[in-house]
C-alpha cells in the first residue's frame, strides 16, 4: 500500500511539476524546435511551415509600414534566386495588412517567393516577434538555426546559407 | 539490534512501540524508572514509519513522515512565496513580451530588478522549484497523516479495558485511595463480597459518567470511559480538505482549466479569444462621465472625466467549423449574448468576461462611398470601402474601380506613397477606374475617406481631370462606420475553484472538530479495596479535572479538582 500511495504521489509530481517545466507558451530560442503554422499565402494556398522539412527555409516578418522590411526584400530576392535550387525556401510573414497592400508592394518589387498573411498575428505571437523586421532561419531538421532581429545586406545573408546549406 | 517488544501481559507490539498497546504499561526501562506523567501521543503506538529495517522506499516514506521535515519544508515555502512578493509579477502585465518585461523591470527597479527577472523570480509562483514545493508539502501532509491515523485508529478501536496500575497513575491526571468497600456494618466480609461491592462501586461510577455524556465500558472491577473521540479525528479531516484544496490549486496547470487574461476588444470587431473555441463580438461600448454638478468641488475644478458606468454589448460565439484552417473563414454560432458591466460578467460554461478597462482609440472601420458625376451631381452608385481588408475591384453603376494599392496611414516619401502603420489613421485608396469615355485601360484615382487628409495631401491636385469628372463621396455620417472604442475584458477560466471551495470547507470543519471538542478518556480498577484512577484529554485540562473531581465526588470520594493534578504543566 505504501508503494501503491507513493506512486500516485509520484505521478501527481511528476505532472505538476513537469507542468511549469515544459510550459509551450514559451517562446522559440535559437536551437529549439520551430513551432509550425499554416497560413493562406497571396497565391491562395495554404502554406505549412512542416511541408518544407528538407529544405533551409528562412522566415521572415515583415510590412509595407516598416522601412528597413521594405529594404532588405531585394536583397532576399536576389539571394533566393541564386540559392533556391540548392534547398533554400523563403517564407515572408505580412504583418496583418490588407491584400491589396502587400500584393500591391510584391508587385512593385517582383518578389517570387511566397508570400504569407498572418492575418491575426497568431504566427507573430508564438514566434515572440516584437522588432520588425525579425528573420528566422530554420534549418532542414526544423531547428532554428539563427534569429536576427533587423535588417539583413545580401552579405549576411549569403555567409549564412553558405554556412547552413553546407556549400563552400 | 533486536528490541524486545513483548509486554508481560502477554501482548507482541510493534518496534517504536511506547506504551503496550493492549494494557499500556511503558515498555522502556527508563520509562518505567522515571515518575513524571507518560508520553501519551497516539496513545504510545508505533507510527508506521517506524520499521527495524528500511528499504529505500521506506526511507522515501520515513523522510515525509516526519513533522519536523514538513515544518521546515512549510518555512522554506514561505520565504520562497515571499520572493514571489518583491516585485510585481509578470502575469500583472498584459504585454508579457520578453523584451518589453527586461526593460520594465530594469527601467522601474534597477540591476536588482534585471536580475530579479533573469532569475525567473518574476515568475516565482508558476516556477517549477515553487511548485515543487507545494507538492512536497502535499506529500507531508498525505504521508504525515496515513502515518499517523492508522496505527492511532486501530489503537483506539481495540482498547483495553484493565489497564496496567503504571499507566493509569502516570497519568497527568490521577489518583488514587483505599475504598471502605467492608464497612458494611452487618455482614462479615470475604474476599468475594469486597468484589461484589467494588463492581457495585464500579457501576455506580458508571451511572455517574454516563450522565456526563460518556460512554462506558466496564470489566468487572474495571472501567473506561471516554467522550468526544472523533475529535481526534479532526487534524486529519482538515488535512485531507488542505490536499483537496492543493490538488485543485495545482490543477490550474491542466490545459484548459485555469485561464486569466485581458484582452483588447475594438467596437464592431470579433476577435478569437486565444486558447479556446470562442470569438468574442464587441458590438458597441457605451460610457457615461458624471456630470460636473456631480462631483464634488474638489473634483470639479480640476475638470476631471469620471467614468459613472461603461458597458460592453458583447456577443460570443463559438467556432462550429474550419476552425484551423488559416484559408477558410471560422464558421462561428453564437452561444450567449450580455452587456457586461462593472462586476456582471458575461458568463458561459465556466468562461468569463469582465469588464476591466476601456480606451478612445477612434479610427475608421468603414465607409459607403457614391461614385458621382462632379459636374451634374448624378449619383452613378455606391459600395462599401472596408479600412481593413477592401476588395481587389468595386462596381459603380458603368464603372468599375480596380483597387490598385491601399495605404491606411498615408504618407509621401522621397515622392512615392507609402504607409506608416497598419492602422487607417489616415488611409487612402489607388483605384484605376474604367467605364463610359475613360480609355480602356483606365485612369488612376486616389481617394482619401477623411476630408482632412483630402485637403493636406491635394486629392484634386493629385487627380488632376478624372477629379473634375468624378468624385468618390461619402453622402452623410450614416455611411460612416467608427470604432471609438477598445473595450479591455478580463477573460477567466476557472474550473478548479469549485473543488478549492470544497477543501476550504473540509478544512474548516476539521479544525472545528479538533478546536471545539476534546477527547477525554477515565480509566480506573479496583484491586481488593484499592482504587487507582487515571484521566486523558488531548486539550482543556481543566474541564477533565472538573469531570473527574465531580463524578469522583458524587461517587462519595471527597475531593478537590486543583489535587487531581500529578505534574506536568498545568493548563
Amino acid at each position: 500500500m505504501q508503494i501503491a500511495i507513493l506512486l500516485i504521489l509520484a505521478i501527481v509530481g511528476a505532472f505538476t511539476v513537469g507542468g511549469s517545466l515544459f510550459r509551450d507558451n514559451d517562446l522559440p530560442q535559437v536551437g529549439g524546435r520551430a513551432p509550425d503554422f499554416a497560413l493562406v499565402g497571396l497565391d491562395g494556398k495554404t502554406h505549412r511551415l512542416s511541408d518544407y522539412r528538407g529544405k533551409l527555409v528562412m522566415v521572415n516578418f515583415w510590412g509595407t509600414f516598416c522601412p528597413p522590411c521594405k529594404e532588405e526584400m531585394p536583397a532576399i530576392e536576389k539571394q533566393y534566386q541564386k540559392w533556391r535550387d540548392a534547398g533554400f525556401e523563403v517564407l515572408a510573414v505580412n504583418l496583418a495588412e490588407s491584400k491589396v497592400t502587400v500584393d500591391s508592394f510584391v508587385k512593385q518589387l517582383n518578389l517570387t517567393f511566397p508570400i504569407l498573411l498572418d492575418d491575426r498575428m497568431e504566427i507573430r505571437k508564438t514566434y515572440g516577434v516584437v522588432n520588425y523586421p525579425t528573420t528566422f532561419l530554420i534549418d532542414q531538421s526544423g531547428k532554428i538555426a539563427l534569429k536576427k532581429e533587423g535588417q539583413m545586406d545580401e552579405s549576411f545573408i549569403e555567409q549564412n546559407l553558405i554556412k547552413w546549406l553546407g556549400k563552400m | 539490534m533486536i528490541e524486545n517488544t513483548k509486554c508481560e501481559c502477554g501482548h507482541q507490539n510493534a518496534v517504536g512501540t511506547v506504551l503496550c498497546e493492549s494494557c499500556g504499561k511503558p515498555l522502556s526501562e527508563e520509562l518505567l524508572r522515571g515518575t513524571g506523567p507518560l508520553e501519551m501521543r497516539y496513545d504510545g503506538v508505533a507510527r508506521r514509519s517506524m520499521r527495524a529495517n528500511p528499504t529505500p522506499i521506506d526511507r522515501v516514506w520515513n523522510f515525509f513522515s516526519s513533522v519536523k521535515v514538513a515544518v521546515y519544508l512549510i518555512i522554506v515555502t514561505l520565504l520562497a512565496a515571499s520572493l514571489g512578493t518583491i516585485f510585481q509579477q509578470e502575469n500583472m502585465f498584459i504585454n508579457r513580451d520578453p523584451a518589453f518585461l527586461l526593460s520594465y523591470y530594469k527601467e522601474n527597479y534597477g540591476w536588482f530588478g534585471e536580475l530579479y527577472y533573469r532569475l525567473g523570480l518574476s515568475r516565482t509562483f508558476e516556477s517549477w522549484w515553487f511548485r515543487g514545493l507545494l507538492f512536497m508539502i502535499g506529500t507531508s501532509l498525505v504521508v504525515c497523516s496515513l502515518d499517523r491515523v492508522l496505527p492511532l485508529y486501530r489503537a483506539l478501536k481495540n482498547q483495553q479495558i484493565r489497564k496496567h496500575p503504571t499507566f493509569i497513575l502516570r497519568q497527568k491526571v490521577s489518583y488514587a485511595a483505599t475504598l471502605p468497600l467492608d464497612a458494611h456494618p452487618s455482614e462479615p466480609s470475604g474476599p468475594a463480597d469486597q468484589e461484589e461491592a467494588a463492581r457495585r462501586w464500579v457501576e455506580r461510577m458508571s451511572a455517574i459518567l454516563k450522565k456526563q455524556r460518556y460512554r462506558v465500558h466496564t470489566d468487572g472491577t474495571a472501567l473506561l470511559a471516554e467522550k468526544n473521540r472523533f475529535s481526534r479525528w479532526g487534524p486529519y479531516i482538515n488535512h485531507i480538505g488542505l490536499i483537496i484544496f492543493l490538488l485543485a490549486a495545482l490543477a490550474r496547470s491542466v490545459p484548459g482549466w485555469h485561464m486569466d487574461e485581458y484582452y483588447g476588444f475594438l467596437e464592431g470587431q470579433t476577435q478569437k479569444i486565444p486558447n479556446t473555441p470562442y470569438y468574442l463580438k464587441n458590438e458597441k461600448f457605451t460610457v457615461d462621465f458624471y456630470k460636473p454638478e456631480e462631483l464634488p468641488e474638489g473634483m470639479r475644478n480640476q475638470g476631471a472625466l469620471v467614468p459613472k458606468m461603461y458597458e460592453t454589448q458583447a456577443v460570443l460565439y463559438r467556432c462550429a467549423a474550419d476552425c484551423d484552417d488559416p484559408s477558410k473563414q471560422p464558421v462561428l454560432e453564437e452561444v450567449a449574448r450580455h452587456n457586461i458591466l462593472v462586476n456582471h460578467p458575461l458568463k458561459y460554461k465556466g468562461l468569463l468576461a469582465y469588464q476591466y478597462d476601456w480606451q478612445e482609440t477612434p479610427q475608421l472601420i468603414s465607409v459607403r462611398a457614391t461614385l458621382k458625376n462632379r459636374q451634374t451631381g448624378e449619383a452613378y452608385g455606391s459600395f462599401v470601402l472596408d479600412m481593413k481588408q477592401p476588395q481587389d475591384s468595386y462596381v459603380a453603376g458603368p464603372y468599375q474601380l480596380k483597387l490598385r494599392g491601399y495605404y491606411p496611414e498615408f504618407a509621401f516619401e522621397n515622392g512615392a506613397p507609402v504607409t506608416k502603420s497598419n492602422d487607417p489613421k489616415a488611409p487612402a485608396f489607388i483605384f484605376t477606374i474604367t467605364g463610359p469615355d475613360l480609355p480602356p485601360e483606365g485612369e488612376p484615382y486616389i481617394y482619401f475617406p477623411r476630408e482632412i487628409d483630402r485637403e493636406q495631401f491635394g486629392q484634386d491636385a493629385i487627380n488632376g481631370a478624372l477629379g473634375r469628372k468624378l468624385e468618390l463621396a461619402v453622402g452623410s455620417m450614416d455611411d460612416v462606420q467608427v470604432a471609438l472604442y477598445t473595450s479591455w475584458l478580463n477573460i477567466r477560466v476557472d474550473k478548479p475553484l469549485p473543488y478549492i471551495w470544497v477543501g476550504a470547507a473540509i478544512t474548516v470543519i476539521g479544525l472545528a472538530m479538533g478546536f471545539y471538542w476534546q477527547h477525554r478518556r477515565i480509566w480506573l480498577r479496583i484491586d481488593g479495596d484499592r482504587l487507582l484512577f487515571g484521566a486523558h484529554t488531548n486539550k482543556n485540562w481543566y474541564g477533565l479535572r472538573r469531570e473527574a473531581a465531580y463524578a469522583l465526588n458524587r461517587a462519595g470520594i471527597a475531593v478537590d479538582a486543583k489535587t487531581l493534578e500529578t505534574g506536568g504543566k498545568r493548563s
